[in-house]
């Protein structure tokens, strides 16, 4: 287990400092003060920090909302913030572009247009509701772990006002979660691709990520390919800068999120601030996902740019313009690879969830959890100088980075419901007259299925989005679906792309809501048990 | 003579740095009701687990029907090990109905899943559960969950059972019940069993015998009378029930008086301190001379606080001298609730 991980994350981290000390040393200099790389670094900063500064009271705010079981339409909106999930990142870049750019769906409609879309501006108010489920999940699970109503009644009982209770009970207890959140967002911001190169390279906004993508575009350049390098190894520095503090701080917090065993509903609220914050919700949903993914569609069903979206201009034209060999040939591709991605993610996950019970496997889990750090672009290249020799331009190479790059992914889910399970009910088996074996089979994986199916779920959906490795190791004969639609994008075929598009984020929905259904039937059990618990009785503020 | 069923010969266990059990020795017989009483974190889990086969123990052995199945070198696997366990959170598994959990033993003896359930259903006849058959745990309340674990258990067919504070989630009035079942049905296989509690009341009525447990070590063995009557020290005079400690004033020891070996109307005086109404009889704290007294009498409070009464002592026991290492304990009177 430990050789896989070293293989995977290890090996390539290595071989690209070698790269750049002893094959770009001479250059070094050269390549640092290169034109326009203080720019790239520059802005991927400021858009990290940016990104979750914005995007943290955001989805904190949503969460403190969307637990007030007065709250209309409750579960309506607790999809609709979800929803961005199941967009691959790209694709809601884009359908901002034609929501609201100069010619987009507004524009035709109402001839407003909004020109900073594609630029600065617009990448990091995409990446911030691209970011907001993400702070939102976690924040509602510390919510869920840590602050329980009783807290909350008990400073009401004392006195404290409702703004003074978010002020000094629920806000501190969130605390955890709130630098847990803030350090994924920095990060993953640090090292995302697909928006910024979507929306921001055509206005010439660069960042670290577009910038090793144009790199090695210019294959031809090997000094510009050392730059790539030493960009990648960039972005692991700064990286790390921002998390070891932040790990350090925290301990072991980061890595283990306690169960949520408590109810996670909150005291209620007067009704009309309850109306306000369904208000707000529904139309942040609308105009952050639902309006984009309208103009999308329309766009796609739509003759020609600039006519408005009537039905007399609509066609199926974009659709079977698109439906080529090519198309259906990284439509499989991406969906076996997805499919193989998160079939050896669950195990392999599983099996460090296990190991780590025991004091060795520890250390395994620590590098697996690292490799949530490490940018897409940077573990990209580190692989392809790795292992490119023998299997790069294969479907073998981008497997091979799904899997270093998702190991956590998977493992955290898995681990969490281990975790969870009584150990007396392992025990129970046991003294029943269970082998090992016999136990795990019966009383373990059962409890552990939704678990596992989640893992699944979650990396067949990223390894399907995922264009920041896709689209640096892709060769003739393996290009994912994913790069087909950033390629289409970047040639300007507005309503290829936006065909393309649609179909993407449909291929994903058909097995999302497939497995979720099946978890939510095997949780059948465990959701009865809570919901068999008495909800306490709300307090009506007076 | 027949080997006893379970053996318990010098165990110890530690938790990395932290010592639970050191060197304990106990042993119960054919049939026979063992219960460990003691404060929890006194190592009763710990004990029930290792006899189990949960954790391996540093040193010591633990003998099954004279087969040694754990020591330092060597631990047979639980399931292997022929005992039952019902524990205290029931550890009953969320995906199967009491059905196919009564129906689990079976199943793993080889048993075919209708011969299986066909045993689980009788099994859950008998203890009056029959109808709640194809019920998941989450649709149980915890009496019944608990039933179902004893059906379990039961149904594992094992010559030792062990109980880990199998009432400690129960309601009160639901937890008298449970345990009249319990020890009815464990008497009825003819098993022995250990039984884990931290209720005096509870274990002195059940059990054959009587362990006490403090912070690891055995501190006394015996039967319930000799326990309650003659403990060793005021450590295990607490743990087994409501008791006072009088100094004597003709010599340098310490008296133990329960409640109802002392009286009022006699040749002492006290003043009452405290009186509580307890249904079948009243209790009255008194201030002697020798120190606060609890008394016990039948029928409700004849008296009111504030009060001159005279008091006098059917019976005592002296005390051993303090043992300075458990003198954690509480030295005043500990009023029952």
């Amino acid at each position: 287990m430990a050789l896989a991980a070293a293989t995977v994350v290890l090996v390539p981290l290595l071989v690209m400092a070698r790269t750049v000390f002893v094959e770009g040393s001479a250059d070094l200099g050269d390549i640092l003060s290169s034109p326009g790389l203080g720019t790239a670094v520059r802005n991927t900063f400021l858009l990290a920090l940016a990104v979750t500064v914005l995007s943290l009271p955001l989805g904190t705010a949503l969460a403190l909302a969307l637990r007030r079981p007065d709250l209309p339409a409750r579960a309506l909106w607790r999809v609709a913030i979800l929803a961005p999930v199941l967009v691959p990142d790209f694709v809601l870049g884009y359908s901002w572009l034609r929501a609201y750019g100069r010619a987009g769906f507004t524009d035709d409609l109402f001839g407003l247009h909004w020109a900073g879309v594609q630029g600065p501006l617009g990448v990091t108010v995409v990446l911030v509701v691209n970011a907001v489920p993400l702070v939102y999940l976690i924040t509602a699970v510390g919510l869920a772990a840590r602050s329980e109503p009783a807290m909350e009644r008990a400073a009401r009982a004392s006195g404290a006002g409702a703004l003074s209770v978010l002020r000094t009970i629920t806000l501190p207890l969130l605390r955890p979660a709130t630098a847990t959140a803030a350090v994924l967002v920095f990060v993953l911001t640090l090292g995302t691709f697909a928006i910024p190169q979507v929306m921001g390279s055509p206005a010439g906004f660069t960042t670290i990520t577009t910038r090793i993508y144009s790199n090695l575009a210019r294959s031809s350049d090997p000094l510009a390919f050392v730059e790539a390098v030493t960009l990648a190894l960039l972005l692991v520095v700064i990286a790390v800068i921002v998390v070891a503090p932040a790990d350090a701080l925290l301990g072991p917090r980061l890595r283990v999120t306690r169960a949520a065993t408590t109810d996670p509903t909150a005291a209620a609220g007067t009704r009309s601030s309850a109306r306000w914050a369904a208000t707000g919700i529904g139309l942040y949903s609308l105009l952050a996902v639902g309006w984009p993914l309208l103009a999308l569609v329309a766009t796609a069903v739509t003759k020609a740019v600039g006519l408005p979206p009537s039905p007399a201009n609509w066609t199926l034209d974009n659709f079977s313009t698109i439906l080529t060999a090519r198309t259906g040939d990284a439509l499989g591709r991406s969906i076996i690879l997805a499919a193989a991605a998160a079939s050896v993610l669950v195990v392999l996950g599983g099996l460090v969830a296990a190991l780590e019970r025991n004091r060795g496997g520890r250390s395994v889990a620590t590098l697996v959890t690292l490799t949530l750090v490490l940018p897409g672009s940077t573990l990209a290249l580190g692989m392809l100088i790795a292992y490119g020799r023998w299997i790069g331009g294969t479907l073998a190479i981008i497997l091979l980075c799904y899997i270093a790059k998702l190991w956590a992914v998977a493992h955290r889910p898995i681990s969490g419901a281990l975790d969870r399970l009584p150990p007396d009910e392992l025990h129970a088996a046991r003294v029943s007259g269970a082998s090992p074996l016999t136990a795990i089979r019966t009383v373990v994986l059962r409890p552990l299925a939704p678990a596992l199916l989640a893992a699944w779920l979650v990396c067949f959906l990223t390894a399907l989005h995922e264009v920041t490795m896709s689209s640096l190791l892709y060769g003739p004969g393996s290009e994912t679906l994913a790069v087909v639609v950033l390629n289409s994008a970047e040639l300007g075929q507005v309503g290829a792309t936006s065909a393309l598009s649609v179909v993407i984020t449909m291929v994903l929905l058909a097995p999302a809501l497939a497995v979720w259904f099946v978890i939510r039937w095997l949780n059948r059990d465990r959701v009865d048990l809570a919901r068999s618990i008495p909800a306490p009785e709300p307090v009506h503020a007076s | 003579m027949p080997a006893d069923t379970l053996e318990v010969r010098g165990l110890s266990v530690a938790y990395g740095s932290v010592t639970a059990l050191s060197d304990v020795h106990l042993s119960v017989a054919p049939g026979e009701v063992l219960a460990l009483l003691g404060p929890s974190g006194s190592g009763k889990s710990t004990l029930l687990h290792t006899v189990a086969g949960f954790h391996p123990p540093q040193a010591g052995e633990v003998w099954l029907n004279g087969r040694c199945v754990s020591s330092a070198r060597r631990s047979e696997p639980p399931e292997r090990r022929e005992l039952a366990m019902v524990f205290q959170n029931y550890a009953l598994w969320p995906h199967l109905s009491a059905l196919d959990t009564v129906a689990y033993p079976a199943r793993r003896r080889g048993e075919s899943r209708a011969q299986a359930r066909e045993q689980a259903l009788m099994m859950l006849d008998r203890l009056n559960i029959g109808h709640l058959s194809d019920r998941h745990p989450a649709e149980l309340s915890g009496g019944e969950q608990q039933r179902v674990g004893l059906a379990r258990a039961l149904a594992r067919r094992a010559s030792l059972y062990l109980f880990d504070e199998p009432t400690a989630h129960l309601d009160t009035h639901v937890r008298g019940v449970f345990l009249e079942e319990l020890v009815t049905r464990q008497r009825d296989t003819g098993a022995a069993a250990v039984y884990a509690a931290h209720d005096a009341e509870e274990t002195l009525g059940l059990a054959d015998r009587l362990a006490l447990l403090a912070a690891g070590h055995v501190i006394q063995v015996g039967t319930p009378e000799q326990v309650y009557g003659e403990p060793v020290d005021e450590l295990a005079a607490r743990l087994t029930g409501p008791a006072s400690v009088l100094t004597t004033p003709d010599g340098p020891g310490e008296l133990l008086v329960r409640p109802e070996w002392a009286s009022l109307g006699g040749n002492r005086s006290a003043r009452i301190r405290d009186v509580w109404f307890r249904g079948p009889h009243s209790d009255y704290l008194l201030d002697t001379a020798q120190g606060r007294l609890l008394v016990r009498e039948p029928g409700p409070p004849a008296h009111q606080r504030g009060e001159d009464v005279s008091w006098g002592l059917r019976r005592s026991w002296p005390l051993r001298a303090r043992d300075p290492a458990r003198a954690q304990t509480p030295s005043s009177v500990a009023v029952p609730e």
